[in-house]
């Protein structure tokens, strides 16, 4: 898995491609921690993600809770697969897909 | 403050470094020692060389002057037998002296009596001297006792010291003896021919000579080039009337350096000479030879002591590591059997035994491990009912379900329970993860929604309470999918909840099985305020519904292919007449099957439950 973070003012964009996993899910949990503070709007790009887990829907969570405290957080060009996830698990409802 | 680290060499490298400076050390030593003896040995030799030719030319010139002069005064003694040195007058002694002394031409003859007293001399001061007072003059006594002729060297007589002259004495037939004296002159004269052939054909060394210079500085030894010259005795470092006898002196003539030796015989010097070029030369060869061999021999003991080296130590260290990196890339079992020497064989036994003792403790560590895992199993399995069929007088409903874990402990689990006489609640789950963590909160979830259950909430408010229950104290952030229903067995009817779980299947009347699709809520204890929603299912007799965790649908076989929803659905359209104990076991058997070798990645759970219609119906 790879992550390509891109700061734009307040404005952070975290572009990530391959799977996300139980393996991988720690890293993106490190770079978070790394690179929310102060951040206002968090943009995650799911145009290359392959594979989603439990692992990587506990890491989603997780910054979705610290957004919600500090400003936003969109998803966008999530793909039919992880769009299925996101629905059976109920977190369709409480993230922000573009 | 760390320091910066010393650039590391090899033991290779460090030892030829060192090697090398010893070498070089012993090389200079031995050379310089070897320069120093050879000097000295070339010097002694040059010395014995020198002392040696003076000591040939000096008994050669002794010789030819003591022959000359017994000669004579054999010659003069014979003359003289008519005459008794006692009786005789003066006047006729001295008148016979003073003839012989032309004809023989000597510097002086004296008559001596019997009593040891000059009696007649050409030298009338000497006439009347006792021999025996003069260590010189002495020596002729033995004259008078018997003995019939002696010759002395040339040398200070008694009467006058500074007087120097060549003496021989003989016997005379009547008594007292007659004694001869050359001064130098005259020994000179005598003598002069056969001195100058002495050196003619003398070397010394290759390039020595041996001189013979007389006391006016006149070269008188035949040696080419020289001949008749005078000689410079004072850069032979030679003090006319002191010789230095069996000294070496450096001297140098004409820009030439030569070792010289002088001595004194007869009144002559006597110098041998080698030029100090001929002693250095073979000293240089030597040393020249010698050094190229040591050399070589230095060469080719570094070569080897640094080969040998290598190969006692360097050799046998590098294969060590080498074993040492196979360990420490994951083969424990491998050994180290370098034994070329007693310290390799050493070390090779104990880093085995160390090997050997951390596999030991890695053992029994794992052991203690899967212990405590296995003995954790078995609580998480124990708690859940695994009893069936759960109620046998109750007839309303079969059930049956079964968790397998991936690992020891899991993070699945079904739970069934009346939550009163007419209201059964059953539930799958499913724990973000797998193993102690999962299992841990696998059971505070079991607990806290089987609490609200029992306490008589409907099927939306447990989920909803449960879930505030389960974010209190969730730092770690786990979440866990749901599905509950509450089954009113009299009606058949089912009121149920889905925190982000995937869908059960239920089979309807005309046998078909079909996802049961409801608005998904989220998951329960991501998020603290959620609310959850209730659905309805209306179940006849003979329906059965199938709950299961995404362990089933996402198993994967060796080429990662998933079992997905299409071959449950299968399996379940297959056995839909079945109990619910053979349609779990089906499933399982399919799935199993379709997985082959592949290790089992999650969590298999499932829970079959087949409404029979209520009792009295049946």
């Amino acid at each position: 898995m790879t992550i390509e973070k891109n700061l734009n003012g307040t404005e952070l964009t975290v572009t990530i491609a391959g799977r996300l996993d139980t393996t991988t899910a720690p890293e993106l949990e490190a770079a978070f921690k790394e690179s929310l503070a102060g951040v206002t709007k968090l943009v995650l790009d799911f145009a290359s993600l392959e594979y989603l887990s439990s692992a990587g829907l506990r890491v989603i969570l997780q910054a979705q809770k610290t957004m919600n405290k500090q400003g936003e957080m969109i998803i966008k060009n999530v793909n039919e697969t992880i769009n299925e996830i996101f629905e059976v698990t109920g977190f369709i409802d409480i993230l922000t897909i573009e | 403050m760390p320091m910066k680290p010393k650039k590391q060499t090899s033991i290779s490298y460090n030892f030829l470094k060192w090697l090398l400076f010893l070498m070089l050390v012993a090389f200079i030593a031995t050379t310089v020692f070897l320069w120093v003896f050879q000097t000295r040995l070339a010097n002694n030799n040059a010395d014995n060389l020198l002392r040696l030719n003076i000591t040939d030319v000096k008994a050669d010139i002794k010789d030819a002057t003591n022959d000359h002069m017994l000669e004579l005064v054999r010659s003069i003694s014979a003359e003289l037998d008519d005459i008794d040195a006692d009786t005789a007058s003066k006047e006729e002694m001295s008148a016979r002296i003073a003839e012989m002394l032309t004809r023989y031409d000597v510097t002086e003859i004296d008559i001596i009596n019997s009593k040891g007293i000059i009696v007649a001399c050409n030298i009338e001061s000497f006439v009347g001297f006792d021999m025996a007072s003069g260590e010189q003059s002495k020596e002729f006594l033995v004259l008078l006792e018997g003995e019939k002729e002696m010759v002395q060297e040339f040398q200070a007589q008694s009467y006058d010291s500074s007087i120097e002259r060549k003496y021989a004495g003989a016997s005379l037939t009547n008594g007292g003896l007659v004694q001869i004296g050359y001064d130098y002159a005259h020994l000179q004269a005598s003598v002069d021919h056969e001195v100058v052939s002495l050196t003619r054909n003398r070397h010394v060394g290759n390039n020595g000579r041996v001189l013979i210079v007389d006391q006016d500085k006149n070269i008188v030894s035949n040696v080419k080039g020289v001949d008749r010259k005078k000689l410079d005795l004072e850069a032979f470092g030679i003090k006319p009337g002191s010789v230095q006898t069996g000294q070496r002196v450096t001297a140098n003539v004409e820009g030439i350096e030569f070792y010289c030796m002088a001595e004194m015989a007869e009144g002559y010097y006597i110098i041998s000479a080698i030029p100090v070029k001929e002693v250095t030369i073979t000293r240089n060869m030597v040393v020249i030879m010698a050094v190229a061999v040591e050399m070589l021999i230095f060469i080719a003991l570094t070569l080897l002591v640094y080969l040998l080296i290598k190969k006692q130590i360097v050799v046998s260290v590098n294969r060590i590591n080498h074993s040492l990196s196979e360990i420490t890339n994951g083969n424990l079992d491998v050994t180290m059997d370098v034994r070329n020497n007693l310290e390799f064989d050493s070390l090779s036994n104990d880093i085995n035994a160390t090997v050997d003792t951390l596999k030991r403790y890695i053992k029994d560590a794992e052991e203690r491990i899967d212990a405590e895992l296995a003995f954790a199993k078995a609580i998480q399995h124990s708690a859940l009912p695994s009893v069936f069929p759960p109620y046998p007088n109750r007839k309303e409903f079969e059930i049956f379900a079964t968790m397998h874990t991936a690992k020891e402990v899991g993070g699945d689990f079904y739970d069934f329970y009346f939550v009163d006489e007419d209201n059964f609640a059953f539930l799958i789950a499913d724990v973000s993860g797998k193993g102690i963590p999962a299992a841990m909160f696998m059971m505070q979830s079991k607990t806290i929604i089987k609490s609200c259950a029992e306490s008589g909430m409907s099927v939306e408010q447990v989920f909803t309470v449960a879930n505030e229950k389960l974010c209190e104290g969730n730092d770690a952030g786990m979440f866990v999918t749901a599905w509950m229903g509450i089954l009113n067995v009299k009606t058949g009817k089912v009121l149920f909840a889905n925190a982000g779980h995937n869908p059960p299947l239920v089979k309807h009347a005309d046998g078909t099985y079909e996802y049961l699709k409801s608005r998904a809520g989220f998951v329960l204890a991501g998020m603290e305020g959620v609310r959850y929603r209730k659905n309805e299912l209306e179940l006849a007799p003979g329906d059965a519904i199938y709950l299961y965790t995404d362990g089933v649908t996402e198993a994967t076989d060796l080429n990662t292919e998933l079992y997905g929803e299409d071959r449950l659905h299968i399996v379940l359209e297959k056995y839909k007449d079945a109990t619910p104990q053979v349609i779990c076991d089906e499933v399982k058997k399919d799935v199993d099957a379709f997985v082959g070798e592949a290790p089992q990645f999650d969590d298999i759970t499932m829970l079959a439950l087949k409404y029979c219609g209520k009792e009295d119906a049946q």
